[in-house]
């Protein structure tokens, strides 16, 4: 786990200088008696990069929590769910791609009823009755009520969505 | 002034006023819990409305509106944990927290009964001190501007729970965002790096949703299936509602935080945001209990909601003295001014007082109903927490879509909320604080632009920034509230 730690804070100092390198070459952007473009961005990312760099020299040199970070990593892997989270960042990831092609209202139908599946729902009339419900729901309440412009999709997925806003 | 009173009372009486104010709350709650929908937004979709509407109908409905959205945005950030606005994000760290240890009820209580003390503070603030408040808020310059965000970062950056390292990495990663777009002084494309995605800048309300709501509902889908702790919990709103012991306790808080939120909420620019923060900051240096903070803190959500609501009264103020808009719906506020031939300033207090003493009373009557409205709509809201669990956070992933998308009716909005989401999951996996990247990012321009201007009014001397009075006091309090908790909690800093 602290391995782990190591690798985040290492990526998080390495974010930071690759943004401080790439401000520097803002620097000079400015006009006749005013502070350039990159005066604040020098600011902010040169203390970020230093603070970060702290951090991970204090994270490799700490040994002490290893034994109780490992302990927390422990109960989260204990669940099992590392699956769950995955899946479900997929399912959102999935559904946001493919809205604009599909619709609003089958990327949703679809959506709920993998994201739930992926949640660990297993009550069929829950998986049967939800994704429907839940869809219709929300296009009367956005697509109707509100009015607003939901994505419709393309081609054929568009005449389906104008069925019903 | 006691008959302008009587008279703006008389008026807002008759019944077409009193339903304004009805139909006004009860629009202005949903537009504020709704995601997708800010109350800015609300009161603009209720301006076409207003037109063939009497000057003092037209605003009574238009003021409603604004309390209730500011009222409303709280009850989807306590149940859902998303926030409407950058001001909601203390309500969604400490009431969501409490409803998910299954007291939504009597957090949504705490909230309802904070929100209407707060504005109805505010209000009579208002309605005594305007010319003082505006006066106030005219000393405030470039230098005192930047004092003010440094402060709010800071103090926030402090709370962040025994990691102050960590809370300002992440305070300084918001900034960063900020930065991301065109250049408002020189117009130069800053960390686009060619897309044409990032010219416009990272929207705030893309990124909060991302960050908070949707790293939220990723980080209970590591836990094994369940159904939500709330519905197990619920008690009913009755039996939640807080005894009178629990306001007692907060005495100070709950009087320090509504002079906050109205003070800073007369600031233009600075607004709710930073009232919120502050006083939910000050509430967590001054708590006997800091270590509750981020778990549920009540004196926390009391704090953030009466400062949160305080600030609509701050905001009108300088709007009805000054004719300066405090905020994005008090610039909204304006465009009804021009639309009923008006100009909102120090002339119209002598020319139509009717006019501004009928909002006045309007503002009061309407914190008053929207107490009897939101009940209900807290328990329609409530009955959506009984859903399965796994229903409910595609429910709520499915609104943070719609919230990020409804902003610019954009797809590419929807890409930027998912990779927000993959941070705030990093960052809450790691213990990064979510809260000063919000508000970071929040206060990023305003905060460069102000030290920018400081430093153009001074010819490059940064001494500006000290050699003003109130923005001293400000930085003061700024370095008090980073060192302030290193002095408090040594121990529990020594593993930063």
């Amino acid at each position: 786990m602290k391995r782990t730690h190591l690798i985040a804070n290492g990526v998080v100092f390495v974010f930071f200088l690759f943004m401080l390198i790439h401000a520097f070459g803002l620097h000079e952007i400015r006009r006749f008696g005013e502070v350039g473009s990159g005066f604040w961005p020098l600011v902010v990312l040169s203390s970020a990069t230093i603070l970060s760099f702290i951090l991970l020299i204090r994270e490799w040199r700490s040994k002490g929590g290893e034994k109780e970070e490992r302990s927390e990593g422990n109960e989260g892997d204990s669940g099992g769910n590392r699956i769950k989270v995955f899946g479900s960042i997929l399912c959102l990831l999935f559904y946001v791609i493919g809205m604009p092609f599909v619709g609003f209202i089958l990327s949703t139908f679809i959506f709920i009823l993998f994201f739930i599946f992926v949640l660990g729902e297993r009550r069929k009339w829950i998986l049967a009755l939800s994704p429907p419900l839940v869809t219709g729901l929300i296009v009367l309440v956005f697509g109707k009520l509100i009015l607003m412009p939901l994505p419709k999709g393309v081609g054929i997925f568009a005449d389906f969505s104008r069925l019903f806003y | 002034m006691i008959e302008h009173y009587l008279t703006a009372f008389s008026t807002i009486f008759l019944p077409q006023n009193l339903l304004a104010i009805c139909l006004g709350g009860l629009w202005g709650l949903m537009a504020g819990a709704l995601p997708g929908i800010s109350t800015s937004m609300g009161v603009v979709l209720l301006l076409p409305f207003t037109y063939a509407m009497s000057p003092i109908t037209a605003f009574t409905i238009l003021v409603s509106a604004y309390c209730g959205g500011i009222t409303g945005g709280s009850i989807t950030s306590i149940l859902f944990g998303i926030p409407g606005e950058p001001s909601s994000v203390p309500t969604v760290i400490e009431g969501h927290s409490l409803a998910k240890q299954g007291r939504a009820a009597y957090a949504l209580w705490v909230f309802l009964l904070c929100s209407i003390g707060g504005g109805l503070f505010s209000v009579f603030v208002m309605m005594g001190a305007t010319p003082l408040i505006a006066n106030f808020a005219l000393r405030f310059g470039p230098p005192e501007y930047f004092a003010l965000t440094i402060l709010g970062l800071s103090v926030v950056s402090g709370l962040s729970g025994g990691s102050i390292l960590k809370g300002v990495i992440s305070a300084l990663f918001g900034l960063f965002l900020a930065m991301v777009g065109t250049d408002g002084i020189t117009g130069v494309e800053r960390f686009t790096f060619g897309t044409s995605l990032l010219l416009g800048g990272v929207s705030f309300v893309t990124a909060m949703v991302g960050l908070l709501a949707v790293s939220e509902i990723w980080i209970e889908a590591e836990e094994p299936f369940k159904e939500y702790k709330e519905a197990s919990g619920y008690k009913g709103m009755r039996k939640e509602f807080p005894k009178l012991s629990d306001f007692r306790k907060n005495l100070t808080n709950l009087i320090r935080s509504p002079i906050i939120g109205t003070i800073v909420g007369a600031l233009p620019g600075a607004g709710a945001t930073i009232a919120a923060f502050l006083a939910y900051g000050e509430a967590a240096r001054t708590s006997k209990n800091p270590e509750k903070f981020g778990k549920g803190a009540v004196d926390g959500l009391m704090a953030a909601e009466s400062a949160n609501n305080a600030s609509t009264g701050g905001s009108m103020t300088i709007l009805l003295s000054l004719g300066i808009p405090g905020s994005n719906t008090t610039a909204m506020l304006i465009a009804a001014f021009m639309i009923h031939g008006l100009q909102p300033g120090p002339l119209l207090l002598s020319q139509k007082p009717e006019i501004i003493y009928g909002i006045f009373v309007a503002m009061l009557m309407a914190n008053l109903f929207l107490l009897g409205l939101t009940i209900i709509g807290i328990r329609l809201f409530l009955q959506l927490t009984r859903l399965p669990y796994s229903v409910f956070s595609a429910a709520i992933l499915i609104l943070c879509v719609i919230g990020a998308f409804g902003l610019n009716n954009n797809v590419d909005d929807l890409y930027v909320m998912f990779a927000f989401g993959l941070i705030g999951y990093f960052m809450r996996k790691q213990g990064f604080p979510i809260a000063p990247a919000v508000l970071g990012l929040v206060l990023g321009d305003l905060a460069e632009l102000s030290l920018r201007r400081s430093l153009l009014l001074s010819l490059g001397n940064p001494l500006i920034l000290i050699s003003r009075p109130i923005s001293l006091i400000l930085l003061c309090g700024a370095v008090f509230s980073i060192i302030y908790p290193l002095i408090k909690k040594p121990k529990a800093l020594k593993g930063v």
